[in-house]
């Protein structure tokens, strides 16, 4: 009752504030966030999402898609991939390097990825070792700005058990200790300056030429005579995006082959205060399954391949996206091939980790909202809640199921494949 | 025990008089109490972990065996074995009774597979120029493509100065730590064989389960020397860099001996210091040979520079075991090696079952090692090292005496890593590696049951994929209802004293004893198969 009466209040502000209102009755809406709701309706004006709900009236006058025998789920979020991009490159360290830098707009493959319902792709830089940060893009646009939903989402960082590339990632970090000690220096430095400009400013012009012959030697920067900010000195354009992990300004993908890469990289990282999540990709013989509760207990989040994978030297199969899940840890499946046709079968894919035993909300989160986690981008994207980007895909049945097509896929409010009246 | 309680400051050597002048039966509840007064007094920190193997017959690897006995834990150190003992609350108890327990057992020259735990089959490496098994070039030939065959190029070839060694060594180290993978299936194999400490490129590994802490467990205790009859210019060389390194050690003791500061101190130029650390005795020097010859040489050398020799290989050292013996010699040998000597040859030669039994009782330190020291999956080979103590069993065939098979896959091997003061004997004061075997670890039937890592349970052949369909674990006997295998043990001691009595009252020679059992389990058992 409450919730009608709510949303007939917002309704009545909405209506009158903006002809972009649209809304939109189907059959079920899997809204990630709240469960599924059957009997949906939803409210989208201005791109955004304004209300989901279960049945709710709706006031006259206002557009409406009806299809009672529609699914909808948010658009698909895809964080990890490198479509239209170029992509040899070899082992690196070049944490700076950019993956926007490279993109290239308006190719067919982003039109063609937005029909399979993905709206939203995490674009990361090609090499091994530490190779760059990816950038979050929406598939359709003219230009890089029109594409951009946010740049440098998260920096790649390749970690296996060898001393060479712990050494890497933990230099690194010791650079931004040398960094922060520089700075420390500095600031003292600029303090001495100040102090003594300040005490010479008191003495008037008395001891002019001590003071200038005096701040020549100690500091290039501080040779104006008035108050003066003190600038820390920039650091390495390779050391930059350590300083922001630090800072939690970026996010960092720790990508391990294997069980054993996990404890080595907390080894290295464990006592960094840095936001990070894993990428782990699924082969036979992986024995990630080892590891499952305590990435569950961390609350980790993974972002990993739809499939069955074998058990190390045997026939017997496991789930192991399954029993992440299963643990608590935050799971996020990508196509299992980074192309078109792979992301047409990835829901398949996902689908017959559900048939075997995946729950199916976490599968359906898999998905959405996780992959929009591990960009930062999970109070903007990837559930069916009020204040999101109204990226919405319409299916004519259950998404998991085979068979099920898609029937519509809006962007940011606007109808971008099928249609919907 | 009023008396004692009232003189606390007694001396801890009165009061241990005092208890061993107690009726040890009588008293045995109050001497327990008054040991946990002794133990919470010492040892109050509640994060200390306790752990024990119950009940279990103890072959400690030092030649004592002790029946029904408990090996007590702390923080991964032995803290003691007997009988009896006081287990602190929160210990984690281990049932043996039924089974033995052995010290864990060590692997030389195992395959790096067993560390590094590659996903897919890595690709032996023919030679391992260290201490690796040839199995191509049993003669040691394979070390010919190490020499470069220009003389000039040899001579100017980088001298390792003593902190090239040092740097090497860690690096090797560091390596091996960073590379760990304990989750490895071939970990949990070498487990399931008993194998708890392991050589990796010269470095002796401990094999952790589920942690890569501490498992690199010291530097490497060996260094490689070529001494090759079909190499002459590098048996050239090391003769050479032998004698450079035995004259700066001259010129060295002579410097100090005289004590004049002043005086410049003796010049390392031209000394390879691995060779002068050889000399020092910091390390051994290892030689892969086979071949009665060379084994001769290398006695000789070994005895005119005074260090000793630890050969890999030895096929023909049973021809000359009394010189490998004089000569202080170790030989890692592979019982079931078959090779006939060369026709041409009227003298002893080729290999022999026998060769680790006659140079062992030559005074040469024998350790074994399988034909193939990796793991193969696809169809068991039977010479790999999951077949480590079978190998060792066919040197008892050959006439070895079963306390020196047990050694020879865990003091010796320890020894020769330079680990032997931490590992290959169940011992206070040791690391708690010990394995759980169904019966005598060097018969063919038997398996092994539980291993112990540092005071943690790593491998439960009932837990893992690999044998808990084979021979289900045979069922403990019954405990009273509502009892722990600890209690049950302490209880079970103390009521029946007669049984202690009886295995003091028995022959002195307790070595003795535990091979005698040995031998009538292996005989019960090929008597039934017999019968089949």
């Amino acid at each position: 009752m409450n919730a009608t009466l709510s949303l007939l209040c917002s309704l009545a502000i909405a209506s009158s504030a903006s002809a972009d209102l649209l809304a939109i009755r189907v059959g079920r809406a899997e809204t990630i966030s709240q469960g599924t709701i059957e009997h949906a309706v939803l409210l989208v004006e201005d791109g955004k999402i304004v209300m989901v709900g279960e049945d709710l009236p709706i006031e006259r006058g206002i557009p409406t898609v009806d299809r009672p025998d529609w699914v909808v789920t948010p658009g698909l979020v895809n964080c990890y991939s490198r479509l239209g991009l170029d992509s040899a490159a070899g082992n690196m360290f070049e944490p700076q390097v950019r993956a926007a830098d490279e993109l290239y707009p308006l190719q067919d493959v982003y039109r063609d990825v937005l029909e399979t319902g993905t709206t939203t792709l995490g674009l990361y830089p090609p090499g091994t070792g530490i190779p760059g940060q990816a950038l979050a893009v929406r598939p359709r646009g003219k230009t890089l700005d029109e594409m951009l939903i946010a740049d440098s989402v998260y920096l790649k960082i390749m970690l296996e058990s060898s001393a060479k590339s712990k050494k890497v990632l933990r230099e690194a970090f010791e650079k931004v200790d040398e960094h922060d000690e520089k700075v420390a220096k500095a600031l003292e430095k600029w303090e001495k300056a100040e102090e003594k400009r300040k005490k010479d400013s008191k003495k008037k012009k008395k001891g002019d030429d001590d003071d200038k012959s005096a701040e020549k030697g100690e500091d290039d920067g501080a040779k104006d005579d008035g108050p003066k900010e003190f600038e820390p000195p920039e650091p390495d354009a390779k050391v930059q995006p350590f300083i922001e992990l630090r800072e939690k300004r970026l996010r960092a993908m720790m990508r391990i082959n294997k069980a054993g890469d996990y404890l080595h990289l907390l080894d290295v990282i464990e006592n960094e205060k840095i936001d990070w999540f894993l990428r782990i990709p699924l082969r036979n013989d992986i024995d990630l399954f080892k590891i499952a509760e305590r990435l569950g207990e961390a609350e980790r989040l993974v972002v990993t391949d739809p499939s069955i994978t074998l058990m190390p030297n045997t026939r017997r199969e496991r789930n192991i996206p399954a029993e992440l899940a299963r643990a608590g840890v935050h799971v996020a499946l990508i196509p299992r091939r980074d192309s078109v046709a792979g992301h047409k079968d990835w829901l398949q894919d996902v689908g017959e980790l559900v048939a075997r035993g995946m729950d199916r909300q976490a599968a359906l989160a898999a998905v959405t909202l996780e992959p929009a986690r591990a960009m930062g981008l999970e109070e903007r994207l990837g559930s069916l809640d009020p204040g999101k980007d109204a990226n919405l895909v319409f299916w004519n049945g259950d998404p998991f199921a085979p068979g099920t097509k898609i029937e519509a896929v809006m962007l940011e409010g606007a109808i971008v494949h099928g249609d919907v009246r | 025990m009023k008396l004692l309680k009232m003189l606390p400051f007694l001396s801890t050597a009165l009061v241990g008089l005092a208890w061993f002048g107690a009726p040890a039966h009588a008293y045995a509840l109050q001497d327990d109490e008054a040991e946990a007064e002794d133990e919470e007094a010492e040892d109050e920190d509640e994060s200390d972990a306790w752990y024990a193997i119950v009940g279990g017959d103890v072959y400690t690897g030092t030649g004592a065996v002790l029946r029904g006995a408990t090996v007590l834990s702390k923080n991964g150190k032995i803290k003691e074995i007997g009988h009896d003992l006081f287990l602190p609350e929160g210990t984690e108890k281990l049932d043996a009774r039924g089974m033995r327990v052995y010290p864990g057992l060590v692997a030389l020259s195992a395959s790096s597979r067993l560390t590094k735990g590659l996903f897919q089959a890595e690709p032996e490496p023919d030679f391992d120029p260290h201490l690796g098994v040839d199995n191509l070039h049993p003669d040691g030939r394979a070390n010919a493509h190490l020499d470069t065959g220009n003389e000039e190029y040899d001579e100017v070839a980088d001298i390792p100065t003593d902190a090239d060694v040092l740097v090497e060594g860690q690096l090797l180290r560091q390596e091996i730590a960073d590379s760990f993978d304990p989750f490895s299936q071939y970990l949990v194999l070498a487990l399931s064989t008993g194998i708890t400490t392991a050589e990796q490129s010269d470095t002796p590994v401990k094999l952790k389960r589920d942690e890569i802490k501490d498992v690199d467990m010291g530097p490497k205790n060996v260094y490689s020397l070529n001494f090759s009859l079909s190499n002459p210019n590098s048996r050239r060389q090391t003769r050479e860099k032998l004698e450079k390194a035995s004259d700066y050690l001259r010129r060295m003791k002579a410097w100090e001996a005289e004590g004049d500061k002043d005086k410049k101190e003796p010049s390392k130029k031209g000394v390879d210091m691995n060779y002068v650390r050889v000399l020092r005795g910091e390390v051994f020097a290892a030689f892969n040979a086979n071949d009665r010859e060379e084994l001769l040489d290398i006695a000789h050398l070994a005895q005119r520079y005074r260090f000793r020799p630890v050969i890999n290989g030895c096929m023909e050292g049973w021809t000359v075991a009394s010189e490998l013996g004089r000569a202080g010699a170790y030989a890692i040998v592979t019982p079931r090696t078959r090779s006939p000597k060369s026709e041409e040859l009227v003298r002893p030669g080729g290999s022999s079952i026998e060769n680790a039994a006659i140079l062992h009782s030559h005074g040469v330190q024998v350790a074994v090692i399988p034909g193939n020291t990796s793991f193969e999956l696809n169809g068991m080979t039977g010479r790999d090292l999951l077949h480590l103590p079978v190998e060792a069993g066919f040197a008892i065939r050959g006439g070895l005496d079963e306390r020196a098979a047990l050694d020879s896959i865990t003091t010796i091997p320890a020894r020769i890593l330079g680990v032997d003061h931490r590992v290959g004997t169940l011992e206070a004061g040791k690391d708690m590696d010990a394995i759980i075997t169904d019966g005598d670890l060097l018969h063919y039937q038997t398996f092994v049951q539980y291993t112990v890592v540092d005071g943690k349970l790593v491998y439960d052949k009932e837990e893992e994929i690999f044998f808990a369909h084979i021979r289900p674990r045979p069922e403990l006997p019954a405990l009273d209802p509502g009892e722990e295998p600890g209690e049950a043990e302490a209880v079970v001691d103390e009521e029946a004293p007669a049984d202690e009595d009886a295995e003091e009252e028995a022959p002195p020679e307790s070595e003795d004893d535990d091979e005698g059992e040995g031998a009538d389990d292996q005989g019960a058992g090929e008597d039934d198969d017999g019968r089949l």
